[in-house]
């Protein structure tokens, strides 16, 4: 096709954008609601996924002690975890150290710590660092039967957890993605039938004076496109002016959970919906022209 | 040019519009078509630019087979035709020079080219000096006149016209013929469907006449051999 061409065919959808403003408003608010949610949802399973990977990348197991061991005992087991392999590193974390440690991580909610009086009863505890994450779970296993040694964790439930809610968000997410573009193809399609009804006599004529299928079918397909276009560049803007709050929100509150950065990965959901956006508007589109027009 | 042999269409709900139709049409030749009301004119005129296909026999329009051809040759098949109607069929929206421009614009002609065609096409059909109008603004002659133009400007091998001056009176019709015949002398093929007496008579081309889908009458100079 020649430039000029596709001038004559940016010059069709324009007039016929203007011409159908109603539907074209309806269109491209649906499209942008049903990528919002895309988007969302994307964002949440992606987030839960990392949050899951990196615990799970995470090369530590805690090896609570049982009460009323002697420094001795403690010393024993201390080198005795040593000695296994592939450990790196070990260190010991006394009752003491570990309520310290609760204390910073509570912040300014020490009040709930009041409750405990004088009391401590966190454990003693050793953390141990692997060289490899694939040896968390057999060196776990074994510090578990350790003599004195209480249990030995390395965060297998939580991230079991995590994948399981990651799972059910996915398929939910999923119905309702499914769900919404079927209405927006469908509010695209009804869109471009109007411009196909609006313009069949000049169809019929084009028909008669040669011009080709392909030719017919542009400046349709480019209308569903741009309605998916503009829908979804709408969707994007809101969703990457909204995630920085609400991730500043977050760790004002939670501190220790690792959200994913901004960036690149806001640009690359952003990409994903406008290629998605898009696509969606040209099926709409092709719907229609098979249904309506027998080009 | 035109090629029909054994060509019989029969439409879905099981009437015969077409009946073993054997004919053919020569380059430069001008074609009146002849028939009352529901012969099958219409049907025949169809096949020419495949609007309708035959259902059985073979036709052959300037060297393409239209029966055994692919949908997507079928633009090019109508780019070597001119299609004029009884009720013009005009864009309201565009003006003379733009509604003879959009059959060059969508096969993609160049830009010069375009612009030297749709002048001297509308100087042939004498309105050079209606360019801006719009449709609404013009006499059903003019609008025609529009119409033949927008036919002739990709200098098709074949016009066809189905009752072209169907809407128009005498004097207008008149006009119209001159101007069809003006394009038949440089070599274009007519083939007009018509039930105007008057012009048929006057006009001594070949006529066939067609009744009841059966070719009844195919004469040189022929006239239009009803009564009306």
């Amino acid at each position: 096709m020649k430039i000029r061409t596709w001038e004559y065919f940016i010059r069709e959808v324009f007039i016929s954008l203007k011409r159908n403003n109603w539907m074209t408003f309806a269109s491209i608010s649906t499209v942008a609601l049903s990528l919002l949610i895309l988007g969302l949802f994307l964002i949440i399973v992606l987030n839960l996924n990392n949050m899951a990977t990196s615990l799970e990348s995470q090369v530590q197991i805690n090896v609570y002690l049982k009460e009323e061991l002697s420094e001795q005992k403690m010393e024993d087991i201390g080198q005795k975890i040593k000695k296994l392999s592939g450990v790196e590193e070990i260190k010991f974390i006394s009752k003491k150290e570990a309520m310290e440690r609760f204390k910073e991580r509570l912040g300014d909610q020490q009040t709930l710590l009041t409750a405990l009086g004088e009391s401590n009863p966190l454990p003693n505890a050793f953390e141990v660092k692997l060289r490899a994450p694939e040896q968390v779970k057999a060196a776990a296993n074994l510090i578990n039967e350790y003599e004195g040694v209480e249990n030995a964790k390395f965060g297998q439930d939580v991230i079991d957890q995590l994948f399981e809610l990651t799972k059910m968000i996915r398929i939910f997410g999923f119905i309702i993605i499914v769900f919404l573009a079927l209405a927006t193809i469908f509010i695209i399609s009804n869109t471009i039938r109007l411009t196909v009804f609006a313009r069949r006599k000049e169809i019929g004529i084009m028909k008669y004076v040669g011009a080709t299928d392909w030719f017919i079918r542009w400046p349709f397909l480019m209308e569903g496109m741009v309605l998916g276009f503009i829908g979804s560049i709408v969707a994007t803007m809101i969703l990457r002016n909204s995630y920085g709050a609400v991730v500043a929100k977050i760790y004002d509150t939670l501190t220790f959970l690792p959200l994913i950065p901004e960036q690149p990965f806001l640009n690359h959901i952003s990409i994903l919906m406008v290629v998605v956006g898009t696509l969606i508007g040209a099926l709409g589109s092709t719907i229609s022209l098979k249904r309506f027009m027998k080009v | 040019m035109i090629h029909m042999s054994e060509v019989s269409k029969i439409y879905e709900n099981g009437s015969s519009a077409l009946n073993n139709i054997n004919i053919d049409i020569e380059k430069g030749e001008f074609v009146f078509l002849v028939g009352s009301s529901g012969a099958g004119k219409s049907t025949f005129i169809k096949m020419i630019f495949r609007e309708v296909l035959p259902s059985k026999g073979t036709l052959i329009i300037n060297g393409r087979n239209v029966v055994t051809m692919k949908e997507d040759e079928v633009p090019y098949l109508r780019r070597g035709l001119g299609i004029v109607f009884q009720d013009y069929r005009l864009l309201p929206d565009k003006n003379v020079y733009d509604n003879v421009a959009f059959a060059m614009q969508v096969i993609e002609a160049p830009r010069r080219e375009m612009q030297k065609r749709v002048n001297s096409v509308l100087e042939l059909v004498g309105l050079r000096d209606k360019l801006k109008s719009l449709p609404s603004q013009l006499s059903g002659g003019e609008q025609q006149r529009v119409a033949i133009a927008r036919a002739i400007v990709n200098s098709p091998m074949i016009v066809i016209a189905d009752e072209p001056t169907g809407n128009l009176d005498p004097d207008t019709s008149w006009e119209i013929m001159k101007i069809f015949e003006r394009i038949n002398k440089s070599g274009t093929t007519i083939v007009m469907a018509t039930h105007d007496k008057t012009i048929v008579d006057t006009m001594q081309k070949r006529v066939i006449a067609i009744e009841d889908g059966c070719i009844i009458r195919d004469e040189v100079k022929g006239a239009y051999g009803y009564e009306d």
